[in-house]
């Protein structure tokens, strides 16, 4: 057993993340939420290194790479606070079209010129569609009304989860670090309130949530890329420890970030609100804790001294 | 100890009932439910007016003042009947819960004449002056200053959280006039006309798209000598006596507020099926369950009336209320699900229970963070040694 990520697949995620710093920073994400929400250079930009065509088939011109790779790069949009929807289309519409053998759409999601909006049941709307447009509680969300015909196919539901779950994680971790940035340079009572247990205790214990959570998420990706029988209920617990960690992580940096946490003017609303839309994504709490506790005690899941580290 | 009201207390509550309600349904009817403060200025501020004009406007004040000498058990009442009818938040609640009881306690029979009438008769808005960019929890440190000169008091600096500044005609503000002082010594409390070229006002956009409040610049702001609580040099003493009224009967309506956003979050788990969730029916049970628990330790909190000791069951109040509020918040998000997240109002305006969850936010960190709360519990309450603290 190898519970590792390989250098190839971290020199990967390394390079997105450094990308993504370099382009998508919060002075990005505030001019686009002063206007529509969405910027073709930055598309662009995405298209150019390639990632739309991570999943897609190498046979089909893409790069073949597995879930596991694609939640990784999934993660570190959701760090960068990424609004255009490289998730949706090349994480989760890809490996779906592609296991329906449904293959006309992926060479133009290749080459950027298409993106696929979701109709999934499980949602209420569809991001980046083209229906009548909702206001999402994320401003740089663009949400359409669900069009009747949506599916409920549960191998995109599982997908849309899992991916969702990896975005969060990130999300986190861009939460964390900007409140222990503040913590050390916000000062009170003489000293960098970073210095105060209270301060220090609330991060730490924020950061345990979400360290145990990244290990969870990589195993759902890893389940799906096998197509193991219960991976189903390991993308539930995905989405639950990465929502969870998430949530908290918000609560916390608000929290750190003191009156200041509370305003628009500081970015991490942007965050806090991409983590709240996302974890109402895709199946709320109680869906997928009805699907492990389905897994646990209605049996579908083989539990166990044998199995429990299968 | 003596629960339930009396006969004569319960003809009150109706009265208050009546008279609140039936405004809510006529003249005002336009205002009623409104979740934020800010919305729709000019008609709550017509408000205040109306409620002193049938002298509900301050009743726990004394009569001469323009209250009723209220009894605790009456302002309760008040206030619970004023949360029921759905009335929205006083916009003058600063001028009447702390401004006022600070005139009346420690200000002069010239400044009661002056400021009172009119801050009972909804006429003279207030607003706080005390947090600064660099003294929030550590609010002794300010740095706002204050000198004599010419009979004048002449302020520079900068005020920042000035709830409704933009809608207010005074504030009051903590200000160093002691060159070279520090901490609580040498600051000195004054009240400061709004309207006047040394002030400017800045709104703040708050994660719920609302901008309640604001920064506030002072640039050789001016009010007059005798504008001073208190003498020169005491200001801290004046500001401290004033947030202890912060703990009054309006926590008590507060909770019938909180009343009305559990029941909110309970039909609206019975309307989409929620309700059937054993996890969310457990979450709903202990929320019902922290509501009653406030409510009796509110109840004894007020009954002390001992005010020469330290009550540090009364310190515990704020971390109590301020987590179960943000722990609502979320609950009413995971009720709703989706249907939360998104709206088809184009504006960035919320229904109450997403605004719950976003405004809660700021619960546990405004009028002292749960862990300045934390550090309040353990060193005045259990007298445990002061934290480490720099040089400020």
């Amino acid at each position: 057993m190898e519970f590792l990520l390989s250098d190839d697949q971290l020199t990967l995620a390394e390079g997105v993340k450094d990308y993504l710093a370099g382009t998508h920073g919060p002075e990005v994400l505030r001019r686009l939420d002063e206007g529509s929400n969405r910027d073709p250079t930055i598309w662009q930009g995405l298209v150019e290194m390639g990632l739309p065509a991570l999943l897609v088939p190498e046979d089909q011109d893409g790069l073949g790479l597995k879930l596991l790779d694609a939640a990784l790069i999934a993660a570190e949009c959701g760090r960068s606070c990424l609004a255009e929807p490289l998730v949706d289309t090349a994480f989760v519409a890809v490996p779906w079209l592609t296991a329906k053998g449904d293959i006309a759409d992926l060479a133009p999601i290749v080459s950027g010129e298409k993106i696929v909006p979701l109709a999934h049941k499980i949602n209420g709307w569809v991001a980046d569609g083209d229906g009548a447009s909702l206001q999402s509680v994320d401003p740089l969300r663009n949400l359409t009304v669900a069009p009747a015909d949506a599916t409920d196919d549960p191998h995109l539901l599982n997908l849309g989860a899992l991916m969702s779950a990896a975005q969060l994680v990130g999300i986190a971790d861009a939460m964390l670090e900007q409140a222990v940035e503040y913590a050390k340079v916000r000062k009170q009572f003489g000293q960098p309130i970073g210095a105060f247990q209270a301060v220090k205790h609330h991060l730490a214990t924020a950061t345990v949530a979400l360290e145990f959570a990244k290990p969870v998420v990589w195993r759902a990706a890893q389940a799906m890329d096998d197509g193991i029988d219960s991976a189903p209920v390991h993308v539930s617990h995905a989405k639950l420890a990465a929502g969870d960690a998430a949530l908290q992580m918000a609560e916390t940096a608000i929290q750190v970030h003191g009156a200041m946490g509370y305003t628009y003017e500081v970015d991490l609303h942007f965050w806090m609100k991409r983590s709240w839309a996302l974890i109402g994504a895709w199946g709320n709490r109680a869906f997928h804790m009805k699907r492990v506790d389905g897994g646990v005690i209605g049996g579908s899941l083989d539990i166990g001294p044998a199995h429990t580290f299968a | 100890m003596k629960l339930g009201f009396s006969k004569a207390e319960e003809d009150f509550r109706a009265e208050c009932a009546d008279w609140l309600t039936g405004q809510m349904a006529g003249e005002f009817s336009d205002i009623k439910g409104i979740a934020t403060l800010t919305a729709k200025a000019e008609r709550r501020k017509e408000w205040e007016q109306q409620l002193a004009a049938h002298k509900w406007s301050c009743i726990g004040w004394p009569t001469e003042w323009g209250g009723r000498g209220a009894s605790l058990a009456e302002q309760v009442i008040f206030a619970e009947e004023y949360a029921r009818a759905g009335v929205p938040g006083r916009v003058n609640h600063i001028g009447i819960e702390l401004a006022g009881p600070t005139i009346l306690t420690f200000g002069t029979d010239e400044q009661k004449k002056r400021f009172l009438p009119d801050i009972a008769a909804g006429k003279t808005i207030f607003c706080q002056g005390f947090s600064e960019p660099n003294a929030g929890s550590d609010l002794a440190s300010v740095r706002t200053k204050a000198r004599l000169e010419g009979g004048k008091w002449v302020v520079n600096g900068q005020k920042i959280w000035t709830s409704l500044a933009h809608i207010s005609d005074w504030i009051f503000v903590i200000a160093r006039s002691e060159e070279g002082t520090k901490g609580p010594k040498g600051l000195t409390f004054l009240m400061m006309p709004i309207d006047q070229p040394g002030i400017e006002i800045r709104g703040i956009k708050q994660i719920n798209g609302d901008a309640e409040f604001n920064e506030t610049f002072f640039t050789d702001a001016t009010c007059a000598e005798d504008s001073l609580i208190g003498a020169p040099g005491e200001g801290w003493r004046i500001a401290m006596g004033l947030l202890a009224f912060e703990r009054g009967v309006s926590t008590l309506g507060q909770q019938m507020g909180f009343r009305n956003e559990l029941d909110e979050i309970i039909a609206a788990a019975k309307a989409n099926g929620s309700a059937n969730d054993p996890l969310i029916r457990q979450r709903i049970a202990k929320a019902e369950i922290g509501l009653h628990l406030m409510r009796y330790g509110a109840l004894r909190m007020l009954s002390n009336t001992d005010h020469s000791k330290v009550d540090g069951a009364a310190l515990t109040y704020k971390i109590q209320w301020a987590s179960w509020r943000r722990s609502l918040g979320e609950l009413g998000m995971d009720v709703l699900g989706q249907a939360g997240e998104v709206t088809d109002n184009p504006d960035y305006d919320w229904g109450t229970l997403p605004n719950l969850f976003l405004y809660s936010r700021s619960d546990t960190i405004y009028g002292g963070t749960n862990q300045i709360q934390r550090n309040l519990i353990a060193e005045r309450a259990l007298g445990m040694p002061r934290e480490p603290r720099g040089d400020t």
